[in-house]
């Protein structure tokens, strides 16, 4: 066998498969074509277009530069690959006082705005896929999401519920500054001293207002709907 | 494999030492920068490893926060200690395989010193909090091209001499070696440049991550320790191998299955369904090349069992081998769709994996290599049995804590983390007794190699023993299981009056 024969038949054997699962998937993915909404099923015309609000681009660069996608994924998968939507929060609420149940898997329009999907590697903590939806609506149902999450990035032992996470703190993304007159909406609950309080830097509002973001739960049109039983509108 | 076609061996001798003194700065350079990185990537690995179970260790700290510290330990694993020991090696290789002298020691070199600066860039940028967020690309995304010119600036010559090679054999090692240097840089350049230059859709961009990843292990890691093996195993043990055409499937085997493997780590996620299920077939198959190449390699040196026995470099290597044995089993088990592949998925399985790979198997043929080239590039031997037998049975425990993780971590806490009845903190507290064990690991392959980096640093300074006998783990000088080629090349060299 010559070297010519030989290199030809390496880059055949991985051409082919560098093609097939990584070109032509690539390219496919890019032009995704939207989704028509049809007037008898989803009740409007026009585009589907996912709804999705915050600070993302920089939340989540901030989410990345700390490596939050090594212990937390966020991907809902279908029933044929996992458990993950039976979960009573993960992939969305069991019982929604509005719209029922709108547990779902994750779909391609999930990730808009994004530039890499944060899969995640392991799941040492919770998914994330819908913690906006989760804080909201279970963890702090009457008070601000934001602070409810600001302490727990502080100090994710803070509540006795959760004192045996092993999530990092995140203390390098607080500073403690003087109070000047009343205290700042954003300050820690705890921490500070008299004249001091805690309050998050610029990362870490961009990161809550990333997790924020995060609800992935919302409804979808008919076409994507792979459980249209449930009548989750 | 050795001298079957070289009519005068006082003139072989000649030209391997001729070739040795050429390469001896920079085989030297990756060799011992490379152990440099693999002890800093070992205690990023302890502490972030630590933090797992034990949250408050080193707390608090943005440089030293678990999300930098994990990705800059597996980076320097990767990028410092691997892929600098592999430099070390195919040049090396290459140029004894090709019969050729190394003409360019110099921009070798240079190249090195590149690559190394382009490596501690990218650590500290991950650890200042510049990473990427993209498993084993953390690093900022302006070392990438420094990164691919270095490693060409590094392997071209290697691939000229294999060109310009007297006409004759080509070795089953520089069959492994040449798919290696071709496949490296075509992975390299297509993830860097989807992911970097041209973002497309988010998850497309994860899936093609997982499959750098996975072409990473297979198809770079794999074929230059399988290449390693190969040459190693009939040198020591002075043995044809076992079985030329076990040889041909086991290489064809891999080239054909491996390039279709990794986005099973993706199987659920909302990109093409084909792609993890192609994913899983892959890696479920990658048993297939890792079977038939383990048992070729260890038929072969078992053929000479006292030279199992003997040599320090074989004995690594077979320990190595074997490993490889265990991950393709761990590949196969782990990765079954619809039944294990859930459980495995999101597991610390994967770390484990990838530890089976990057220590049990690449780093063990490494350790056999560098034991074998550095007495004949630097004219001495080895100093004490005793720091090689250390440096070993310390690392054999550590791999044997890292096959725990690989092979049972992933199946428990995937069954935990699929018990949706039960609370989230209920899986993830069951995490933590692997969490422990691969903290484990990470000491004992510490401590063993404190003994390879106290020997390799005394060798690095010339402080080997002036002998014509190699270092063997057995106290009999009887027999040399270096074959009838005698003890060193140099010896012979010298011998002959080289100079």
């Amino acid at each position: 066998m010559s070297l010519r024969t030989f290199i030809l038949g390496l880059s055949a054997s991985f051409g082919i498969a560098w093609l097939a699962v990584i070109v032509v998937p690539y390219f496919k993915m890019r032009d995704m074509a939207p989704i028509q909404l049809s007037e008898e099923a989803d009740g409007k015309t026009g585009i589907f277009y996912p709804k999705r609000a915050g600070r993302v681009a920089d939340g989540a660069l901030v989410y990345a530069e700390n490596g939050c996608y090594l212990c937390h994924t966020q991907v809902i998968r279908p029933t044929y690959a996992g458990n993950d939507l039976y979960r009573a929060d993960w992939a969305g609420l069991k019982e929604d006082a509005d719209r029922g149940d709108t547990r779902r898997e994750t779909n391609a329009f999930d990730f808009t705005y994004e530039k890499f999907a944060q899969i995640g590697v392991t799941r040492l903590g919770p998914d994330l896929s819908n913690i906006g939806r989760r804080v909201e609506s279970l963890y702090a149902p009457k008070a601000d999401p934001a602070k409810w999450l600001y302490a727990h990035l502080y100090n994710p032992r803070y509540r006795p519920e959760l004192r045996a996470s092993a999530c990092p703190s995140y203390r390098f993304l607080f500073v403690e500054q003087t109070i000047k007159g009343s205290r700042s909406l954003d300050a820690l609950p705890f921490g500070g001293t008299e004249t001091t309080e805690l309050v998050p830097t610029s990362e870490a509002k961009a990161l809550i207002s990333y997790l924020l973001s995060l609800k992935k739960d919302q409804p979808v049109p008919a076409a994507l709907n792979f459980s249209p039983a449930k009548k989750d509108g | 494999m050795s001298s079957d076609s070289i009519p005068n061996p006082t003139q072989d001798a000649l030209l391997r030492s001729s070739i040795d003194r050429s390469l001896r700065h920079p085989v030297m350079f990756f060799m011992t920068s490379g152990a440099a990185w693999l002890a800093v990537s070992i205690i990023l690995g302890i502490i972030s490893s630590a933090k797992v179970h034990s949250p408050h260790f080193l707390d608090g700290s943005a440089w030293l926060t678990y999300g930098r510290v994990f990705p800059a330990h597996i980076n320097a694993l990767v990028y410092g200690w691997g892929f600098q020991a592999a430099f070390a090696v195919i040049i090396w290789l290459m140029a004894r395989l090709s019969r050729q002298e190394c003409r360019s020691a110099g921009i070798i070199l240079t190249a090195g010193h590149i690559w190394n600066l382009a490596v501690s860039m990218g650590v500290i940028g991950i650890l200042s909090g510049n990473g990427t967020g993209m498993p084993w690309m953390e690093f900022p995304s302006f070392t990438w091209p420094v990164l691919l010119a270095s490693y060409f600036m590094i392997v071209v010559w290697s691939f000229i001499q294999f060109r310009v090679r007297p006409e004759g054999h080509v070795y089953i090692s520089q069959w492994y070696i040449l798919a290696a240097m071709v496949w490296f840089p075509w992975i390299f350049l297509t993830a860097n440049l989807l992911l970097n230059c041209f973002p497309g859709h988010p998850l497309m961009g994860a899936g093609i991550n997982a499959w750098y990843k996975s072409g990473l292990i297979f198809l770079f890691f794999t074929p230059v320790g399988l290449g390693t093996a190969y040459y190693l195993a009939p040198k020591v043990s002075g043995r044809p191998i076992h079985s030329y055409s076990l040889a041909k499937l086991g290489f064809w085997s891999l080239t054909i299955i491996a390039p279709w493997a990794g986005m099973q780590k993706l199987a659920g996620a909302p990109i093409p369904y084909f792609l993890p299920y192609f994913g899983a077939a892959a890696t479920v198959m990658m048993f297939i090349p890792a079977a038939c190449a383990a048992a070729n390699i260890l038929r072969t040196a078992f053929f000479s069992k006292d030279a199992v026995a003997e040599s320090p470099s074989l004995r690594f290597s077979i320990a190595g081998v074997i490993s490889l044995v265990v991950m393709g089993a761990a590949a196969l088990i782990l990765n079954l769709p619809g039944s294990t592949l859930k459980l495995t998925q999101f597991s610390i399985a994967g770390y484990g994996f990838e530890l089976l790979s990057l220590y049990a198997f690449f780093s063990f043929v490494m350790f056999g290599a560098i034991y074998f080239i550095v007495p004949r590039i630097t004219r001495r031997e080895w100093l004490s049995r005793r720091l090689i037998t250390m440096h070993f049975f310390f690392s054999i425990y550590g791999i044997m804590a890292v096959a725990v993780v690989a092979l049972f971590a992933g199946l428990e806490q995937g069954s935990a983390q699929e018990s949706w009845q039960l609370p989230w903190m209920n899986a993830a507290v069951t995490t933590r007794p692997y969490a422990w064990f691969a903290t484990i690991a990470w000491c004992f392959i510490l401590f063993s190699n404190l003994f390879f980096f106290l020997h390799l640093a005394l060798m690095w300074l010339r402080l080997g023993r002036r002998s014509s006998h190699p270092t063997l783990l057995v106290s009999s000088h009887g027999s040399s299981p270096h074959g009838s080629e005698g003890d060193i090349d140099n010896t012979g060299a010298d011998h002959a009056a080289a100079h």
